[in-house]
């Protein structure tokens, strides 16, 4: 687990359990009341009592603290608990800090969760008008006053770089989307069920900030997603075929942004990205051509082909022809563009279960799953594997 | 003066105000004659005072506009058919007396806004018509209590249109004599304001320079590495010594975005933002300004600005870049040149004699007595004198081939005796200018305009001015 080795941590730990809310528009309930059904889904799916947890890891930006969802979800003690920062780079971190957690013997059983109203209650979407003077909030606060307010308005910042340096239309960002929504039309849980799109809708949709469209852009959701992560000897012998978590990074660049990394040599690219793909590689022992199923982080359509050509699926530039043509089953469930916004939980969901098999969409024979988290942060991913 | 980004008066129920606003729509004035033809003697006198080039062929400058259509001392203009003195209408007779009535008994004038369609020379007779556009809900400002009338008028000569005339006026309530550099009470605190900046002690000197309208980078003392955003080391090497250097302002769109969607009450979508890369080798993310948000490119030269924004965001000072370098073919006249500063002392002499020149006989331009009475510690500059010396700051920028299309201003601080006023200019655009028989192809430059004393900005402002040809003839003074 370093930038400069191999870490230990790949094989020591596998997801066992995957549980979510309904991904809805307005749940109706509390974010607490989301993330304790969530966990207790989750503990069912993996055939696991609330006594059998003794780990809890979230976001930083939950609303939901560890203990309060214990409480609520009829857990006891605890001798683990941790949050990550940074948005949706946090996603596949938590499954890391789980499993960091197990391969030290500190926990037994961790459950991840991440639950909130974002849709209903407090949107991402509508924008940031201020912030506390603080180091994180000045970070920020340079855009701000200028009226560079909403997530949408800073990945079209690098969006925009990317498009003139490569020679490309705003258009192709729609092969994402695209993909996206054909595998959300087929599955019965994606906010897009029955909707798939083609390029020209995506080509039609409004602006949302230039370059990009409202079908580049994510549902916002309400929703819980949970994972539980366990030893993989003890995965084994519960009620699925463990997903054993072959590798597990997180990534920050130099001069890391939250968001706003426009200050960097080169904007086109995602150097986090880089980061936990080098160490994802490194550890796992695979190259893309072993990947069978990627999900990307998909908040919006520009960053997944960034990410592709970070990890090495194709050139730098060549993310969209290499999406057009399908090269790789990508965001089988729908993603966060088709199935539903679950700040990358929901991916991590998808990659369990295509490594069961179980997927709506299942691609045969997966036996090697890429998950990613948040883009444009300090971000996280996975490489999930069948049981040897 | 007036704070026309006052706060609304706190009372929501306002019966005064919904009497006052029964008045928008109708004639302030109609058919009103002024009070002598156009003259030599008067335009001479007018240019004197406020040391005005005196137009070559005789004409009366155009922001002498106004100047014709006020009133004597003690006559008051001529109506064409009689209706009530000083060629107001009842109807504005009725809306200033209810105002009165109120203890609004005082007035200063806001804004001024003059379009001109052609020039006035000697021997002409004006005609002038007037509405009532707009009264404003109650408002506290630093003067006191009030309400903002808005007034439009045409002004013809020979039957034509000459050019027309907006005018805001508070008439308020004195308030208490109170403390100079006290806050204006009542300011609203949410709705349409920006986002502030976020200011901490790491930051502090980039927003100062701001202020001073001066855009500052750092630069480690130990690598000499350029550093933006500011931060208290070195992501080169770690060294936490530096220096505040200010950039040239000379930068290039790196890549930028337009705002569509969603809305936000600050800002007018669809808006361009842009990743500026300064010459220095830092970037920094601002607001495009003078440029539609269709013709930003990735590339293009841009110069900083820096904008001060006014209404609830009044004292807000911002970076924003436009475009730089040559907007068209051959043309010397750059977005982005500064106008040389013009320094105006302002005597008692110039108060009175601009006050008096432009048939001005409020006494609070000419007697300090009763100013003190108003609340004013001394006697202060009318609009009018303000609006001609935009016009003299540009007419002698321009030269004298070029023409005065409009003049926009807005009052901040007055002008007292004593006080020094230095005008700064911009030009924020250039294009070509609509065809002009008389006149051949020219230039319709945007200029921004400030003039500023010790304490503050006395007036603001917008003026076009229409440049002649492509050779720049007379165009940098």
């Amino acid at each position: 687990m370093s930038l400069r080795g191999a870490d230990t941590l790949g094989g020591r730990a596998a997801v066992a359990g995957i549980g979510a809310t309904e991904f809805s528009k307005d749940s109706g309930r509390s974010e607490l009341a989301l993330a304790v059904e969530a966990v207790g889904a989750a503990l069912d799916d993996a055939g696991l009592a609330p006594d059998d947890v003794d780990g809890m890891v979230t976001f930083t930006m939950d609303t939901s603290p560890e203990i309060t969802v214990a409480q609520a979800a009829g857990i006891g003690e605890l001798s683990f608990f941790s949050r990550v920062h940074y948005g949706g780079g946090a996603a596949c971190a938590t499954v890391q800090q789980a499993a960091l957690a197990v391969a030290a013997g500190i926990a037994e059983t961790v459950v991840c969760y991440r639950a909130f109203n974002e849709r209903s209650g407090r949107r991402f979407g509508s924008g940031v008008q201020q912030r506390e003077p603080s180091a994180e909030g000045a970070a920020l606060g340079w855009v701000l006053p200028s009226g560079l307010l909403t997530p949408a308005s800073w990945v079209a910042m690098a969006a925009q770089r990317y498009l003139h340096t490569y020679g490309l239309e705003p258009e192709v960002f729609g092969h994402v989307a695209v993909v996206d929504r054909k595998y959300a039309a087929t599955n019965p849980a994606a906010h897009f069920h029955g909707r798939p799109i083609t390029l020209a809708d995506h080509a039609a949709s409004r602006w949302i900030v230039e370059p990009l469209r409202l079908l580049d852009c994510c549902q916002e959701t309400d929703g819980g997603q949970a994972i539980v992560v366990t030893s993989v000897e003890r995965a084994r012998g519960l009620r699925h075929p463990p997903a054993v978590i072959a590798a597990a990074a997180q990534g920050a660049g130099r001069a890391q942004e939250q968001m706003t990394g426009f200050y960097r040599d080169d904007i086109t690219g995602l150097p986090e990205s880089g980061v936990v793909a080098r160490q994802l590689w490194r550890s796992s022992g695979l190259t893309p051509a072993g990947i069978d199923v990627a999900i990307l982080y998909d908040h919006f359509t520009p960053f997944v082909l960034t990410q592709l050509e970070e990890f090495g699926f194709c050139g730098r530039g060549e993310g969209a022809g290499f999406v057009a043509e399908e090269r790789i089953p990508l965001n089988t469930h729908g993603g966060q563009l088709g199935e539903a916004y679950l700040h990358g939980m929901n991916g991590i969901a998808e990659g369990v279960r295509q490594i069961r098999g179980s997927a709506v969409n299942q691609v045969e024979g997966a036996g090697h799953v890429l998950v990613t988290a948040g883009t444009g942060v300090p971000t996280s991913g996975l490489i999930l594997a069948q049981d040897a | 003066m007036g704070e026309p980004a006052a706060g609304r008066d706190a009372d929501v129920d306002d019966p005064l105000y919904e009497r006052l606003a029964s008045y928008e729509g109708q004639p302030a004035a109609t058919a009103v004659r002024g009070r002598d033809p156009v003259n030599a003697p008067m335009i001479r006198h007018w240019c004197e005072a406020l040391g005005h080039p005196l137009p070559a062929d005789g004409s009366a400058p155009p922001t002498m506009l106004q100047v014709w259509t006020m009133a004597g001392l003690t006559e008051p203009s001529r109506q064409t058919d009689d209706d009530a003195p000083g060629g107001r209408s009842a109807a504005y007779e009725g809306l200033l007396g209810a105002l009165d009535e109120a203890g609004c008994t005082s007035v200063v004038a806001t804004n001024c806004e003059q379009e001109y369609v052609r020039t006035l020379t000697p021997g002409e007779e004006i005609v002038f018509d007037s509405v009532i556009e707009s009264v404003s809900p109650r408002k506290r400002t630093g003067l006191g209590t009030g309400y903002f009338v808005t007034t439009r008028m045409d002004v013809r000569a020979g039957g034509t249109l000459v050019g027309t005339h907006r005018f805001r006026i508070l008439k308020y309530r004195p308030a208490e004599p109170r403390s100079t550099g006290e806050p204006p009470a009542g300011r609203a605190r949410k709705g349409n304001r920006r986002p502030r900046p976020v200011i901490n002690r790491d930051n502090a000197g980039f927003w100062a320079g701001v202020e001073r309208e001066q855009l500052l980078f750092q630069r480690c003392t130990a690598c000499g590495t350029a550093r933006f955003p500011w931060l208290p080391g070195c992501n080169g090497c770690g060294a936490r010594e530096w220096t505040a250097e200010e950039a040239s302002g000379r930068g290039t769109v790196h890549s930028f975005v337009v705002m569509h969607h969603p809305p936000f009450p600050a800002f007018d979508p669809p808006y361009a933002v842009a990743l500026v890369e300064l010459e220095e080798g830092v970037r920094i993310v601002a607001q495009l300004a003078g440029i539609s948000y269709r013709r930003v490119r990735i590339g293009m030269p841009v110069r900083v600005d820096f904008a001060r924004l006014e209404g609830e965001d009044e004292g807000l000072v911002l970076p924003v870049f436009r475009p730089a370098g040559p907007v068209g073919d051959e043309e010397p006249v750059c977005v982005g040149d500064a106008l040389p500063p013009l320094d105006v002392p302002v005597t008692r002499t110039l108060i009175v004699a601009g006050a008096l020149a432009s048939r001005d006989f409020q006494d609070v331009h000419h007697d300090a007595e009763a100013a003190r009475e108003r609340g004013s510690p001394d006697i202060f500059m009318n609009i009018l004198t303000t609006n001609g010396l935009v016009g003299r700051y540009v007419s002698e920028w321009a030269g004298p081939a070029a023409r005065l299309r409009r003049v926009a201003i807005r009052l901040g601080v007055p002008n007292r005796p004593g006080d020094t006023m230095t005008l700064t200019g911009r030009v924020t655009a250039v294009r070509p200018a609509p065809a002009a028989e008389e006149h051949g192809p020219g230039r319709t430059v945007e200029l921004s305009i400030r003039g500023a004393n010790a304490a503050g900005d006395h007036v603001t402002g917008t003026v076009l001015v229409e440049l002649p040809g492509r050779d720049g003839k007379g165009a940098r003074g």
